[in-house]
């Protein structure tokens, strides 16, 4: 059995950055090794500023009144705890030079590598799951 | 009714996935055997925490609903689960019924918590790490049947009470993990 989970993150909403980070916790604490590849608007969700306030969809808004009653952490603190945890992040280098981005607009702690840099850990891992 | 726990972990208001990240992270302290009580009130833990403990290899004993919390007991397992039993003396799990109804006695070795959850009627609890300390409660002339979860600590309390002068002990196999027959709960 594989003792890899591999993600790939493509998109930058609010619920977006939750699917990504909770499965990616709960299977560090599994004891997987899990990596995640950040990229196109999914790159919003390692953002340093991006991710403090990332968007809910249009319409959605009153999700907001549910995350706070049901007590759910915020995505800085969910990355935390998922790099606390050994999850590794994979920034990509593509997307990165075309929004003009460095590493440094990014949260410390993370890669920056381009697709092969995934495939490879990607490639017996299991499941590889994309959001 | 309390169940005893080595360690206790609050994690009521807490959802998905923290339940699970505090559990490994409070597990990592507990030594193999201890036995870890997880509070807990986010309604998926109930699935969630069974399932962590199976992913890892750890027993997760069972669930006890109180009011609106979920108390989760699980035991620390590790590899050291594979040790070789060097106890002579054993009978299987189908003879032992048999054996016990004619005057033998049947005593469990597990931790209090997975005893409540189910054993056989009529057995004795003395966890492995109290019995030298319970020996009186024993009768040195009954043939004991010692028995725990895979007769890795039924092997080691078989040999302490032969060490002690208890001859007419037997060590039970396969255990309680291949129990198929009927079990009591003290729930």
């Amino acid at each position: 059995m594989s003792n890899k989970v591999a993600i790939i993150a493509s998109n930058g909403g609010l619920f977006d950055a939750y699917k990504v980070f909770n499965i990616a916790t709960a299977a560090a604490a599994t004891e997987k090794e899990v990596a995640i590849f950040f990229t196109f608007e999914g790159l919003n969700l390692i953002h340093k500023q991006a991710n403090q306030a990332l968007p809910i969809p249009e319409g959605k808004e009153h999700f907001t009144e549910g995350f706070a009653k049901a007590n759910v952490p915020s995505i800085p603190q969910l990355v935390e705890m998922a790099q606390d945890l050994g999850v590794k992040f994979i920034g990509c280098q593509m997307t990165m030079d075309v929004m003009g981005l460095t590493k440094e607009d990014f949260i410390d702690g993370i890669e920056v590598g381009g697709a092969v840099t995934f495939l490879e850990f990607a490639k017996d891992a299991s499941p590889t799951l994309t959001f | 009714m309390a169940i005893k726990a080595d360690v206790q972990l609050d994690v009521k208001g807490l959802t998905c996935p923290m339940p699970i990240v505090k559990t490994k992270k409070a597990m990592n302290d507990l030594t193999d055997g201890q036995i870890l009580e997880v509070q807990a009130t986010d309604k998926g833990s109930k699935a969630d925490l069974a399932a962590w403990a199976e992913s890892i290899g750890h027993l997760y004993i069972g669930i006890i609903e109180e009011d609106d919390v979920l108390l989760h007991y699980i035991r620390k397992s590790g590899d050291s689960e594979v040790v070789e039993k060097k106890f002579e003396q054993t009978i299987t799990n189908e003879e032992v019924i048999d054996r016990a109804s004619n005057g033998g006695f049947i005593l469990d070795v597990r931790e209090e918590a997975e005893f409540t959850f189910g054993h056989i009627e009529g057995a004795k609890s003395i966890p492995l790490g109290e019995l030298e300390e319970r020996l009186d409660e024993l009768d040195k002339e009954q043939e004991i049947y010692v028995i725990c979860r895979t007769g890795k600590r039924s092997d080691l309390a078989a040999q302490k009470l032969s060490q002690k002068g208890f001859t007419k002990v037997y060590n039970v196999l396969p255990g309680m993990g291949s129990w198929n027959s009927e079990l009591s709960k003290e729930l």
